[in-house]
């Protein structure tokens, strides 16, 4: 097994102004690999905090350390430009440019050379990503989930080291998220590409993390695995296809598997729902404390 | 009609092509940077770049001239490091294009650019792009509209300047005389024909402006 540095560690403080607002934001994160999810209620300064973390904003002081290289650090003075970071960001609303097609889009990040309507790797991610067919297609003729794609296929395409998606189903139904969080689940595990994704939605929360940190009022209170941090008192409805009848572990826990997710609670916790589904019952930390 | 009927339309067509092209890398770097950056006396600059559109242009031409005349603070030392004189030329009635035509460019377009929205550019940053990479590959192409439709209306106000122009570069015939200029003095001296010329042409091109200028009216932009 071959060591890896950690995809993430940063720790971040942030006071600033936006659109009136004051933002006091002090985040602690880190990342083995997979994916971490931020997740708390809209204005807690998730997004700011990834914004942070691609250099698209300044923190006040802290580090940001991805796959081992130092990227800011306040007391050291470094910064690296967000152009020389090689993160990836996916942005909740106005993702893709105009002016340009689909696959013009995807090859957008790629030396000019490369950017080319037949370019291999645009074609391989347009494959992929089960955007094919609209190669040619124009942003403003998209939907919302395929605009996702046409972006999560634009950030692939320049091999970042770290991939930040922020709200990514944000503008998509309810059918369309279940079937781009198993497009994204797949996608970033093909690519072995850690990924931090920014929610305020559980059932997001719970099917695409494997670390979770919790956010309120601008701080980083908790962070573990999603299932752990998510307590009792709250439903939480997992729309996902059952893929496992429901069995039992050896210290009494109730496993169910699902497509996309493996869940494992106390019993009570986990019920069956219609459809196939299964509803749990969580809390949020923030009404427990 | 003779040279000397075709000369003010040639030449006023020079003066504002000249003043255009002296403008348009100005203007449209300036409405760039005042969309984007906050600084201390952005608004100092924004109040300057809008001055030459709301001064009367007899008080820009008065200005020119006690700046660049020949007595003036930068037209002396012109004159003393250089031999060079711009009252009463050519070159004085396009810097008076230029300056009455500036704040009309950055004034169309630095709103085009402000509605460009902060996530475009942002994608751009974290694809790598450097700063003249995002003017040039996204806020420009998102914005070109706005920013044509800038450099019509300049282009217009340029070839239409007369109160500047008259006190920086004068009328000399065969030199400086351009349409406005040519219409007040054949209006003077009763000649309707002459005058009749240049507005017929000066209306038309009008026309031709408004029209262009409506076409690249801003659309609403999907990303």
């Amino acid at each position: 097994m071959t060591s890896r540095a950690p995809a993430l560690e940063a720790t971040l403080s942030l006071r600033l102004r936006r659109g009136g607002e004051r933002f006091d934001i002090d985040a602690e994160l880190s990342l083995e690999q997979g994916v971490l999810v931020l997740f708390g209620p809209s204005g807690a300064g998730k997004s700011l905090t990834i914004q942070a973390l691609a250099g698209l904003v300044r923190p006040t002081a802290g580090s940001i350390r991805v796959g081992g290289e130092v990227l800011y650090d306040g007391a050291g003075g470094v910064e690296v430009p967000a152009h020389r970071r090689r993160i990836g960001y996916v942005p909740q609303h106005h993702s893709l440019f105009p002016f340009c097609d689909v696959a013009a889009n995807v090859a957008f990040g790629l030396p000019r050379r490369e950017r080319t309507r037949d370019n291999p790797r645009v074609e391989e991610l347009l494959q992929e990503l089960g955007i094919h067919q609209l190669a040619a297609a124009h942003p403003g003729s998209l939907s919302g989930g395929e605009r996702q794609r046409v972006a999560l296929a634009r950030a692939l395409a320049v091999r970042p080291r770290l991939l930040l998606l922020d709200e990514p189903f944000a503008a998509i139904d309810q059918q369309g998220r279940i079937e781009l969080r198993r497009i994204l689940r797949q996608t970033l595990a093909n690519h072995d590409m850690p990924a931090v994704v920014v929610t305020h939605d559980p059932e997001e929360a719970l099917t695409l993390g494997d670390q979770l940190v919790l956010f309120d009022r601008g701080r980083t209170v908790r962070s573990g695995e999603p299932a752990s941090l998510l307590r009792r008192g709250q439903t939480v409805t997992i729309s996902g296809e059952l893929e496992t009848e429901r069995a039992t572990t050896a210290d009494g826990r109730t496993t169910v598997r699902l497509r996309e997710v493996s869940l494992e609670a106390p019993e009570e916790l986990l019920e069956p729902g219609p459809d196939g589904r299964v509803v749990l019952r969580l809390q949020a930390p923030r009404d427990e404390s | 009609m003779n040279p000397a009927d075709t000369f003010p339309i040639a030449l006023s067509l020079r003066v504002a092509t000249i003043a255009l092209l002296l403008v348009a890398p100005v203007g449209i770097a300036l409405a760039w940077i005042q969309s984007k950056y906050r600084y201390p006396f952005r608004g100092l600059v924004d109040a300057l770049i809008l001055l030459p559109l709301v001064l009367p242009p007899s008080v820009v031409g008065y200005l020119l001239v006690v700046v660049l005349g020949r007595q003036g603070w930068v037209g002396s030392w012109l004159d003393r490091a250089f031999d060079l004189r711009l009252v009463f030329t050519p070159a004085a009635a396009v810097i008076a294009s230029s300056i009455v035509a500036l704040p009309l460019l950055v004034k169309t377009a630095q709103p085009v650019f402000e509605g460009i929205p902060r996530e475009l550019e942002d994608v751009g940053r974290s694809l790598g792009l450097s700063p003249w990479a995002l003017f040039f590959r996204i806020s420009l192409p998102v914005a070109w509209r706005g920013v044509v439709a800038g450099l019509v209306l300049a282009f217009a106000r340029g070839i239409g300047e007369f109160g500047a122009t008259l006190m920086f570069a004068g009328n000399i015939p065969g030199r400086t005389n351009t349409m406005p200029l040519e219409i007040f003095a054949a209006y003077q001296l009763g000649d309707d024909r002459r005058a009749l010329i240049y507005v017929t042409v000066l209306i038309a091109f009008s026309g031709l402006v408004v029209w262009a200028a409506s076409r690249l009216a801003p659309r609403g932009v999907r990303t």
